[in-house]
C-alpha cells in the first residue's frame, strides 16, 4: 500500500512537470522575412512538422501577394498602373477583381480618407521606396497640381473581368490595405490545413484565431511615443488587431518630422494623431480603417468609424490623450502608470 | 505517516518553488536579445554584458552593440540604414531589423506575457 502511495505521489509530481512542458512544446513559433517586413507565425497545439509546412505555405502566400501588389517593385500592379495610364482596359482574374472591389468599397466607406489611387502623391513624398526618404518635402505647387487632378477609386470602371480608369492621374499604392489582405489570405491557408489556434503578425499588425491553450492570445500594443507597451488586449475567436502610427515611417528635414500617412484632402502628412488601433474581424478592413482614422483624426474618427462599420477603436492624439469607443474600452488594459487621459465616445 | 512518506512529501514540497520558477515566474524585463540571421539562425545574447557583435548576412557584416542593458545596430551594409535609425532597443518587445541583410533583433524579457506585439 505504501509503495502504491509513493508511486502515485511521484507520478503526480512528474505529471505536473511534464504537463507544463507539454504546454510549452505545443507552441510553435516561426519568423520569416516577407512582404518587406518581418512576419511572425505562432501556432498552438499543432505538430511541429505540420506547423513548419504551414509556415512554408504562408511564406509562399506572402511572396505571391507581394509580387502581385507591390507598389514600386515591378509587379502585376505596376503593370496595371502602366496600362491604365495609357487609357487601356485591363483584363483581370477573379482574385484581382475581388481585391479591387473590396478596396473600392472601403475607400468609399471611409469617405476617401483611405485613397489608394494617390500613388503619385505618395511617390512625390518619397515613400514609394525601400529606403527612408531624405527630404526635402515636396514643392507645395507640385502637391497642389496633383491634388487638382483628383485621382480616386471612383475613377475606376470595373466589371467581373476588366478594369479601366477614366483618370490618367490614378496610380495605385495599396499601403494600408495590402498587408491586411495578405494576412487574411495567409490565415485562410492555415485554416485550410486544420490549424485553429494561431497568430500571424506581419510587421506589428496581426490576425489571431483560437486560443493559446487554456487562455486567450495576449497582445501588447506598443506606446506610440515612448519605448514599451501602452496597453494590452486579449483576442477572442477570430480577430484582427491593427495599429497605424505616424512613427512607423518618416523622415526629418530642417528639424521637422514628416510621416508616411498622407491626407488625400490636402496632400500633407495627417496631423494631430499619433496612432489608431482597430479590432475587427478581417485584417484588410482593420488595416484600411486604421489608416483612414489616422487621417480622420480626433475630429472625424467617430463619423468615419461609423461609416466603415467599425466599433472597436483606440485613437491616441499628439497630446497622448486616448479616445476610445465603449466597446474598445471594455477590452483595453493600460500597462502604464499613471494611465493616460481617456475620452470615451461611441461611433456616430 | 512513515519516514518514507515524510521524505516523499518533503521532496514534493521542495520541488514546488523549482517548478514555479521554471514555468510561472515572470522573467526580468529586457533580460536578453534574440538575434536572427536569415530564417533559421538564432542567437540569444545577454544584455548584461557590454560587447560588440559581428553578424553575417547576405550583404555582409552587420555590427550590433550591447551596452548598459541595451542593444542597437551600429553599422549595416544596407542602403536605407533604418536599422541604425531605430536606435537603442531596451524594452521587452523592442525590435529592429535590417531586412536587406536578413538580420533582426528582438529584446526578450517579460514579453512572454504577450504572445504578439502590435504597433
Amino acid at each position: 500500500m505504501q509503495k502504491l502511495y509513493h508511486t502515485a505521489l511521484c507520478v503526480c509530481i512528474v505529471l505536473i512537470a511534464t504537463g507544463c512542458s507539454d504546454n510549452e512544446s505545443k507552441l510553435h513559433q516561426a519568423r520569416l522575412v516577407a512582404f518587406g517586413t518581418l512576419v511572425d507565425i505562432s501556432t498552438w497545439g499543432v505538430d511541429d512538422d505540420v506547423a513548419e509546412q504551414a509556415v512554408a505555405a504562408v511564406e509562399s502566400t506572402f511572396n505571391k501577394i507581394d509580387h502581385t501588389w507591390h507598389a514600386w517593385h515591378p509587379s502585376d500592379l505596376t503593370q496595371i498602373d502602366t496600362q491604365l495610364a495609357k487609357g487601356e482596359q485591363v483584363e483581370l482574374d477573379a482574385d484581382k477583381i475581388a481585391f479591387f472591389k473590396k478596396a473600392m468599397r472601403l475607400a468609399d466607406a471611409s469617405g476617401e480618407l483611405f485613397n489608394p489611387a494617390i500613388g503619385k502623391l505618395i511617390a512625390l513624398w518619397g515613400f514609394n521606396q525601400d529606403d527612408r526618404p531624405q527630404g526635402p518635402p515636396p514643392d507645395p505647387a507640385a502637391i497642389t497640381s496633383l491634388l487638382a487632378l483628383h485621382p480616386s477609386m471612383d475613377d475606376l470602371i470595373i466589371t467581373d473581368t476588366t478594369l479601366k480608369s477614366s483618370n490618367p492621374a490614378v496610380r495605385f499604392d495599396f499601403g494600408g490595405y495590402a498587408k491586411g489582405y495578405a494576412i487574411d489570405q495567409a490565415m485562410a491557408v492555415l485554416r485550410a490545413r486544420g490549424i485553429d489556434n494561431a497568430i500571424i503578425n506581419a510587421g506589428g499588425d496581426l490576425r489571431a484565431i483560437g486560443v493559446h491553450g487554456d487562455r486567450p492570445w495576449r497582445i501588447g500594443i506598443r506606446h506610440p511615443r515612448n519605448p514599451g507597451i501602452i496597453a494590452s488586449v486579449e483576442t477572442s475567436g477570430d480577430e484582427s488587431v491593427f495599429t497605424s502610427g505616424t512613427y512607423e515611417r518618416f523622415f526629418e528635414y530642417d528639424g521637422v518630422t514628416y510621416h508616411h500617412i498622407i491626407d488625400p484632402r490636402d496632400g500633407y502628412p495627417a496631423k494631430h494623431t499619433l496612432s489608431v488601433t482597430i479590432i475587427y474581424d478581417d485584417a484588410a478592413t482593420a488595416d484600411t480603417a486604421a489608416t483612414a482614422l489616422v487621417v480622420a483624426g480626433p475630429e472625424l474618427w467617430q463619423k468615419t468609424a461609423a461609416q466603415m462599420g467599425i466599433t472597436q477603436v483606440m485613437l491616441i492624439d499628439d497630446q497622448l490623450t486616448v479616445y476610445m469607443t465603449p466597446a474598445m474600452a471594455k477590452r483595453i488594459h493600460f500597462e502604464i502608470d499613471p494611465p493616460p487621459k481617456v475620452i470615451i465616445g461611441d461611433v456616430s | 505517516m512513515t519516514r518514507a512518506d515524510f521524505l516523499v512529501a518533503m521532496l514534493a514540497l521542495g520541488m514546488l518553488p523549482l517548478l514555479y520558477n521554471r514555468y510561472w515566474e515572470e522573467p526580468v524585463e529586457g533580460e536578453d536579445a534574440e538575434i536572427m540571421a536569415g530564417d533559421d539562425k538564432k542567437l540569444k545574447v545577454s544584455l548584461n554584458t557590454n560587447r560588440r557583435l559581428n553578424i553575417e548576412g547576405p550583404l555582409g557584416t552587420s555590427v550590433l552593440e550591447v551596452q548598459d542593458s541595451r542593444i542597437r545596430f551600429v553599422s549595416s551594409p544596407c542602403r536605407g540604414k533604418q536599422c541604425i535609425h531605430s536606435g537603442w532597443l531596451q524594452n521587452t518587445g523592442d525590435f529592429a531589423a535590417c531586412l536587406p541583410n536578413h538580420i533582426s533583433v528582438t529584446v526578450r524579457g517579460n514579453n512572454r506575457h504577450y504572445d504578439a506585439i502590435n504597433f
